[in-house]
């Protein structure tokens, strides 16, 4: 992790154009941008897209970038918009249910039950990923990009909301119910619900 | 496990759960009831197991060499060694 007075060191020298700044930018946040673009997007071919354009970006935009936020975080929020923009157009998520939508009540009625210590062993290593990835997919993107933020790139919530835009309290609320929402999904496939 | 070291535990996951700005106060009654509650167990269980299972699976990777090296090559810079 470089530190801030040599982050904006090279950002000072990558606004001049100066390619060794831009190409050693490139190298230490590429890691993060291609691994956000791969848990949002679940394909390598998208991820490498999105990791492409957010770079292109990066180099035509980095004279607007006012270091208002850490250089990781806005880069973070571009690869955000560039891989819901390539979402949207893939129609990659399946189908968007909300804590509000009937698909969320799918527990109404039932319980969980003995949830397992272990569930990632209690079905076929590639049935659970599939599973796993499915129920990310079906979750709409404001709470699949919350999840993937906060909880699968440790993003604070203070971060989240930067690079979404949105507030504090939105984050913590969505955060909670996508987790809601995957633990449900999860649930069922497991068969640890009963009816009440 | 002794008995304060399971409260401590308890306390920990409600907290990275719901957030660190949950008044203290809140979170140990929380906490309290928790130890007495068997289903209020199982749903904050549910849900922290749920995150876990989704850090575990979903680990972060290198860059892949042909992927750098293409995105190198769009950006029309060369790579430091």
């Amino acid at each position: 992790m470089p530190n801030n007075s040599d982050e904006a060191h090279l950002v000072k020298m990558a606004k001049t154009g100066d390619k060794w700044a831009i190409a050693e930018i490139v190298s230490r946040e590429s890691g993060r941008v291609y691994n956000l673009a791969l848990k949002l997007l679940r394909n390598k071919e998208d991820a490498e897209d999105v990791l492409q354009e957010t770079f292109l970006i990066f180099m035509n935009k980095v004279q607007s970038y006012r270091g208002e936020s850490s250089l990781s975080t806005w880069l973070f929020r571009v690869t955000t918009n560039v891989a819901l923009s390539k979402m949207r157009a893939k129609e990659l998520i399946d189908k968007d249910i909300s804590i509000h939508d009937p698909d969320f009540e799918s527990l109404k009625g039932y319980e969980i039950r003995n949830w397992p210590n272990h569930p990632e062993n209690e079905m076929d290593k590639k049935a659970f990923s599939d599973c796993l990835t499915k129920a990310l997919n079906r979750l709409s993107e404001d709470y699949r990009v919350v999840f993937v933020l906060r909880d699968l790139e440790g993003m604070s919530t203070k971060e989240t909301s930067k690079i979404l835009g949105i507030s504090i309290s939105n984050v913590k609320v969505r955060l909670m119910r996508a987790r809601l929402l995957l633990r449900d999904q999860l649930a069922i496939k497991l068969k640890c619900v009963e009816r009440r | 496990m002794n008995h304060h070291n399971h409260d401590k535990q308890l306390l920990d996951s409600l907290q990275s759960q719901f957030g660190k700005d949950i008044d203290s106060e809140v979170m140990e009654n929380i906490a309290k009831h928790m130890k007495d509650c068997p289903d209020c167990k199982i749903y904050v269980d549910s849900v922290k197991h749920t995150v876990k299972i989704y850090r575990t699976t979903e680990k972060n990777q290198s860059v892949p060499e042909d992927v750098s090296d293409r995105l190198f090559k769009t950006l029309k810079l060369k790579r430091h060694s």
